[in-house]
């Protein structure tokens, strides 16, 4: 057994590498060099210069991969990322602009954006406790539900009538996060700071033990004394919490207003939901695999600028990764 | 000496690094019933389902009357003349009788099944070998004694000379054994050879011939049945000698501590799964609960530990009502279970021992203080349990999916005791487990209810409601038929009862 397992290589390593085989296969086939190309991406994603940029992208990406890995750490999906995100955004876009913020605009829009998303999260929870909806469904549903009336909010009522977008009004400059390097704004430390806080619940709470349990066999938690309602709500609400958050830091830390339709170009929710698969909802791995996504995708913007290569290949390296490490689970529970 | 009418020579099989066969030899002659023995684990399972065609030998040979079978599949092992009743019948619940039986080998009149033939042939056939069973009846409405009848006779129908019966006295009363081991032995007057795979001694003793025993996946000893005796065939199970008595004094029931009132569960069908059921566990006793399984014992037992909620009436736990509340609320209240499903329900496979031990436990000093895990604690508490209970296992970071059957169920048994609840619930304690666990986990019910606690057992072996409770309930379609003291129970009146025949009718 232990021979056997120092002979195979860590999957995710070995799913690494296939990749980029395959991918520079295709970049040969369509006629330019792959060394220059892959040299492009990590040239791209972890120079000093562009790193930066690449943590600015892994804020939002890491942020919504710990919203999606702690339902799932429970067995549960929240496929609502988007919603709670949009609702989170506008929620932290519109806060400062009320009279009663002060000084701690930022930090009073981040706490409001938060528990919007949160609650919102919450109502697909409540809907399958009490009605016995899907999560599955009902958080997706509840997500186009926002997306649209959001959407419908920024276009009308509060669209910033000084331009012709549908856009809400800038937030005055005292309301935005601080700056730290280049585009990396205090929004990353929040995130980190949310990260290693999942961590530990995780590792050592006992709620984090009780969602690990659920997780790995729900009937045996319920089984144990573990209350799966209020477990459910409490893990949605932290869940759609972390996203109400992300939306606020990408509102507040870049750009300034809520823009219709920024906030969802990105697919942060699906980069995050996939991360969080591939790790089975265990934050660390989690967390590693959607720094590598961030690191990936910011490269391929890099490479497509430099080379005449499009980024379309970081798409598909990153897809040849996922597919290798799904294989690689779905052999393992095979053959044990 | 006559050619055997099955012999396996050297039968080995490996599931990756594991042995299940180690050179297995098994010879069985012609007319014989033959009691294939062994805990669980030993290999039986393996054994039955290479002679029955299902998976191929890594190594080794089959002969059947002397010439050497390959079969490729279970269907060339019926053409040779196998059959096999599995312990889970497989047949058509909304089909009649006689279309089981020939479904898949019909007599047909070109394209068109010859109906009237297969009705004939069926009849003749049950007729011929004292099976009684109308061939026309819905399978679904047969008791379960009867639908092993439909099953003997698909196997007869298809010309089966050797049959396999998987422990097939696991979901009978007591008389519906009686009339299986009929049959049996006038199928082997008649010729046929019956493999008879079980871990019942005294059912050994009463009907076979000869007994193979195996042993971590080898063959520790083959003996006649009339030479040997059942702790001759224990010790060679076990290896070891185990005393099956059980020593237990007098009980000193106290004040009740489990009530149970008007207890009914709907069925979506109109019949109730569970029909004004009411009872009472009083401290310092153990109360058995028997019953044909599928007679609404799950049902019941799962509504008066929370996991289920019942139409109505009403369930006291140490006085305090808990019809309304979830399994923390019945745990809160002083319950203790021990499941029959030990692996969806009792333990989580994917999760350490450590982990496994501290669920019920993880909200409480030690293991927890404000919230926070002691991991340290977690580990002792987990060692403390697997040293006093005996579990086998490298440490307590192994998974629990790496536990046999039986330390999965010692570390289930261990943690719900530790909860020194005034209840416990114990659900088919002793399924599937070995004889020495079996031991262990009986003296563990009994110390529990010296202890002063109640203990309602819920047990389809009638011999372990026998030798362990103080009082008896027997259940049938959802009713508490009976309810009688040990002293006054025999084993022929509760298998009536089971079979939901009360005194008068």
């Amino acid at each position: 057994m232990s021979a056997v397992a120092r002979l195979c290589p860590p999957p995710a390593l070995v799913a690494i590498v296939v990749a980029v085989v395959v991918g520079g296969a295709l970049v040969l086939v369509s006629g330019a060099n792959p060394i220059q190309a892959y040299a492009a991406i990590v040239e791209g994603a972890l120079a000093p210069d562009n790193l930066p940029n690449t943590l600015n992208w892994a804020t939002p990406l890491v942020g919504m991969t710990l919203a999606a890995a702690i339902p799932l750490r429970g067995g549960m999906i929240n496929l609502g990322g988007d919603g709670q995100m949009v609702v989170g955004g506008l929620v932290g876009a519109i806060t400062p602009l009320l009279p009663v913020a002060g000084p701690l605009a930022a930090t009073l829009a981040l706490i409001a954006a938060s528990l919007a998303g949160g609650f919102y999260a919450a109502l697909a929870a409540w809907g399958q406790i009490r009605f016995a909806i899907p999560m599955l469904i009902s958080s997706l549903l509840l997500s186009y539900t926002a997306v649209g009336i959001v959407s419908y909010l920024v276009r009308f009522p509060l669209r910033d009538t000084t331009t012709g977008l549908p856009q809400t009004a800038l937030v005055p400059v005292a309301a935005r996060l601080p700056t730290l390097a280049g585009p990396v704004n205090a929004g990353m430390l929040v995130i980190a700071a949310v990260a290693a806080l999942v961590i530990v619940i995780d590792r050592r709470a006992v709620i984090g033990y009780e969602l690990r349990m659920r997780g790995l066999n729900a009937r045996f938690a319920g089984y144990g004394g573990v209350r799966l309602d209020r477990q459910a709500l409490g893990a949605m609400f932290a869940s759609g919490a972390i996203a109400g958050l992300v939306g606020a830091i990408v509102v507040l830390g870049g750009q300034f207003r809520f823009i219709d339709g920024a906030l969802l170009t990105p697919a942060y929710t699906w980069s995050g939901l996939m991360a969080a698969l591939l790790a089975g909802g265990e934050p660390v791995g989690a967390i590693a695999a959607g720094l590598f996504f961030a690191a990936l995708q910011t490269g391929g913007f890099a490479m497509q600028r430099e080379s005449s290569v499009p980024r379309v290949l970081t798409l598909v390296l990153q897809a040849i990764v996922i597919l290798f490490l799904a294989m690689r689970h779905g052999l393992g529970k095979r053959s044990s | 000496m006559a050619i055997p009418e099955l012999e396996a020579i050297g039968i080995v099989k490996r599931y990756g690094a594991v042995l299940a066969n180690d050179h297995i030899d098994l010879s069985v002659e012609s007319g014989e019933i033959h009691a294939v023995m062994g805990e669980n684990g030993a290999g039986k399972s393996t054994l039955m389902s290479i002679l029955y065609g299902l998976q191929p030998p890594d190594e080794g040979r089959i002969l059947l009357r002397g010439v050497e079978a390959r079969f490729g599949s279970a269907l060339d092992a019926i053409a040779a003349g196998m059959g096999m009743v599995h312990q889970a019948f497989k047949l058509f619940a909304s089909l009649t009788v006689w279309e089981n039986i020939v479904f898949g080998a019909e007599p047909s009149r070109i394209v068109f099944i010859d109906r009237g033939k297969a009705r004939r042939e069926v009849a003749e056939l049950a007729r011929r070998h004292g099976l009684g069973v109308d061939p026309d009846a819905k399978v679904g409405t047969l008791s379960v004694g009867v639908r092993q009848r439909v099953e003997i006779l698909k196997a007869l129908y298809r010309r089966a000379r050797i049959l396999v019966l998987d422990e097939p006295t696991a979901v009978l009363t007591p008389q519906e054994r009686d009339g299986l081991f009929a049959v049996m032995r006038r199928l082997a007057a008649e010729g046929r050879t019956i493999l008879f795979v079980t871990h019942k001694l005294n059912e050994v003793m009463a009907i076979t011939d000869r007994v193979t025993v195996l042993r971590d996946s080898k063959v520790v000893a083959r003996m006649n049945t009339s030479e040997t005796t059942a702790g001759e065939i224990i010790r060679a199970m076990t290896g070891r000698n185990v005393d099956l008595q059980i020593e237990r004094g007098a009980a000193a029931p106290g004040a009740p501590l489990l009530e149970i009132e008007r207890l009914t569960i709907g069925s979506p069908d109109g019949r109730p799964l569970v029909d004004g059921a009411a009872f009472v566990v009083r401290a310092g006793e153990i109360v058995g609960l028997a019953g044909v399984a599928g007679n609404g014992q799950s049902e019941l037992v799962e509504a008066l530990v929370g996991l289920r909620r019942p139409d109505a009436g009403e369930v006291r736990i140490a006085g305090a009502s808990v019809g309304e509340a979830d399994v923390a609320g019945h745990r809160a209240a002083g319950l203790a279970y021990i499941p029959e499903d030990r692996a969806n329900l009792g333990a989580a496979l994917g999760a350490d021992a450590a982990d496994n031990f501290a669920m019920g436990f993880q909200r409480d000093p030690p293991l927890s203080r404000s919230g926070w895990l002691d991991p340290a604690a977690m580990a002792a508490r987990a060692r403390a349990l697997i040293d006093k209970f005996g579990v086998r296992t490298a440490s307590e970071h192994g998974l629990a999916s790496s536990l046999s059957g039986g330390n999965l169920q010692k570390m289930v048994v261990a943690r719900e005791l530790s909860h020194a609840a005034p209840v416990l619930v114990a659900e088919q304690p002793t399924r599937g487990v070995d004889i020495g666990a079996t031991e262990f986990i009986h003296g563990q019910l009994v110390a529990e209810r010296d202890k002063g606690h109640a203990v309602l057992l819920v047990s389809a072996e009638l011999s372990e409601i026998l030798a362990l409770s103080d009082r008896i309930l027997v259940m049938y379609e959802g009713r508490i038929l009976a309810d009688v003291p040990r002293a006054e129970a025999s084993e022929e009146a509760l298998g009536l009862l089971m079979a939901g025949r009360t005194a008068g009718s």
